[in-house]
């Protein structure tokens, strides 16, 4: 086994940073905001978007998890697919950026809310473009959506090897965690049982993600791929990590904003 | 009742037949089918066009959203399924990841209505019509008959928007003697009178053409475009007959007819209106759908007996 080096000490850490800080302000500006997955999150999505791993112009990227958008908002902005003063205008009347992902926001592929339904739309995807990749970011909590179940049978039947789910996988959705509202077991076994490939990584390491993707885009030519990123709900604000209150949040009060400006800025 | 020599053709099997020939002719044209391959005559399309004929499984949800993922590749799909699992399982599925996502699928929603009259009220889908008129970017079709499907067909797949399309089960009577062309938006006004307005969509309104109906004087409008309607033909008929019965095998409340009633009060018009349909009620099984007709009050007779109430002075 090849010991990767420490997190911190990745490139994009700075990156990992500086994104939590603007979904915080973005979030924050708007009063409310889906902010504990966001934080789960965004290490995925640095990984696929700012590694050099994704190439826009050929690969498709489904956010099934609709509420996760901040997160994606902010990468797409470090991107330049949007100005990033645009996104204080989250959820705001008249903006691109719809509280749940939507199709006006250059960079978009897939609108989503309702959960469960982007793994089946990135198998039909990954169905009717074999010649490019189609990368599916869902949570842990969508899988109690018996849809998920049927779209991981579909994707086993039609051997998509060109689908890789990712699963921001951090224990919580609202109302408290996984495990108590609907336990999911042994996610990765049930994965290979349905005939996918499966592999798990800290879901913060940049250099387990990296790594992951790029061998899910390189290796697998029959098999779907499922990496299940084991990520911390609210990643990066201490009394945010595993903290099912903050699934999604209301404006915070000014200590509190304080606090989390504070950690953030130190992350 | 006395039908003029007419003869029955599965609409079904008209929609088979001619999706076949465009996918001969379009090989971008894919199936996405939700395990009723056999009950939608399309045994030859899947033997012909194997890589095109996606079996997603009776799982309505994860086929809706396949099928969009699909167009969003750039095919031209076609969702196939009983109208009673597909729109009404996989309704959500169908906003979000097909209308909301603006993906062009196809949607066929076969054995609907009270003609499906063996398989009972879980089959007899009435409400399919009032989940689909309500989506935006939704068009909703209802052919006559199985000429009128021929014509159909080919627009809707050359339309770039998500479609509904509504099928009967039975071979149903033959009401055009050649197909008139089929336009997005357009009703045809299959009889012209001047008495009473006779508006429907599909082969319930077959029924008009029995000799019963010959002393009455009807325009009869063939709304097989319930969205978008044509309300340029149907309010200019209602102003010359000031009476006007819809007619539908669905409920009545999300019907067309709420939708032609809406559209005659926002322009003004006065006149008597009488709505056959489904009344806040389950189907149920009989061995032929004349029956059911006659209970739900659907049947030649309860088209006499409204007809002769328009035409009252009271």
């Amino acid at each position: 086994m090849i010991l990767l080096p420490t997190k911190k000490s990745h490139p994009l850490s700075p990156l990992s940073r500086q994104l939590r800080l603007d979904i915080f302000e973005m979030i924050n500006t708007a009063g409310e905001g889906h902010i504990g997955g966001s934080f789960s999150s965004i290490d995925i999505l640095i990984s696929l978007y700012n590694s050099g791993i994704f190439n826009f112009d050929k690969d498709h990227f489904i956010l099934s998890a609709g509420h996760l958008c901040p997160a994606l908002y902010a990468v797409l902005a470090y991107v330049g697919k949007i100005p990033r003063e645009e996104l204080l205008t989250y959820s705001q009347f008249a903006s691109r950026l719809q509280g749940h992902s939507n199709l006006d926001t250059p960079g978009v592929e897939y609108a989503s809310g309702a959960l469960g339904q982007g793994l089946s739309f990135a198998a039909g995807l990954a169905l009717g473009d074999k010649s490019r990749h189609t990368v599916c970011l869902t949570t842990d909590g969508e899988h109690n959506e018996g849809q998920i179940w049927e779209a991981i049978t579909f994707a086993n039947k039609y051997h998509l090897g060109n689908l890789i789910n990712i699963v921001d996988y951090n224990g919580y959705q609202i109302g408290g965690s996984t495990e108590q509202i609907m336990p999911l077991g042994d996610l990765a076994s049930k994965y290979l049982h349905f005939g996918w490939t499966v592999t798990t990584v800290d879901g913060h390491n940049l250099y387990e993600l990296e790594k992951a993707i790029r061998k899910a885009k390189t290796s697998s030519v029959i098999y779907p791929v499922c990496i299940i990123a084991k990520t911390v709900l609210g990643k990066g604000v201490s009394f945010m990590e595993n903290n099912p209150d903050y699934h999604d949040i209301k404006k915070l009060p000014d200590n509190k904003y304080l606090q989390a400006k504070n950690e953030l800025q130190k992350y | 009742m006395n039908f003029k020599n007419i003869e029955n053709k599965s609409i079904r099997q008209a929609f088979a037949d001619s999706l076949f020939e465009l996918a001969v002719k379009n090989p971008q044209l894919y199936v996405v089918d939700i395990g009723l391959r056999p009950s939608l005559y399309l045994d030859k399309f899947a033997l012909r066009f194997k890589s095109r004929f996606i079996q997603a499984g009776v799982a309505e949800s994860n086929a809706a959203a396949v099928a969009a993922g699909l167009a969003s590749s750039g095919k031209t799909v076609f969702l196939t399924s009983f109208a009673c699992f597909s729109p009404a399982l996989n309704w959500a599925v169908i906003k979000q990841s097909i209308c909301y996502n603006h993906q062009n699928v196809k949607i066929i929603g076969s054995h609907a209505g009270l003609m499906s009259a063996d398989l009972g009220a879980t089959h007899q889908m009435l409400e399919d019509v009032a989940l689909m008129r309500s989506l935006p970017n939704m068009e909703v079709f209802a052919p006559l008959d199985a000429l009128e499907m021929a014509k159909m067909l080919p627009v809707i797949a050359h339309s770039q928007t998500p479609s509904y399309l509504r099928l009967p089960r039975p071979a149903t009577p033959l009401v055009y003697k050649k197909a008139l062309s089929f336009t997005i938006g357009k009703s045809q006004l299959i009889k012209s009178g001047k008495d009473i307005t006779v508006l429907g969509y599909g082969p319930i309104l077959t029924q008009l053409f029995s000799e019963d109906f010959d002393k009455y004087s009807l325009d009869i409008i063939n709304c097989s475009s319930i969205k978008p309607l044509d309300s340029e033909i149907i309010l200019k008929s209602i102003k010359k007959t000031k009476r006007c019965l819809v007619i539908e095998d669905h409920q009545k409340i999300g019907g067309i007819g709420e939708a032609i009633s809406s559209l005659i009060l926002s322009n003004g018009l006065k006149c008597k209106f009488v709505h056959l349909a489904v009344d806040n009620n389950f189907g149920q099984s009989a061995q032929n759908y004349f029956d059911l007709y006659h209970h739900y009050g659907l049947s030649p007779l309860a088209i006499l007996q409204s007809l002769k109430s328009l035409l009252s002075k009271k």
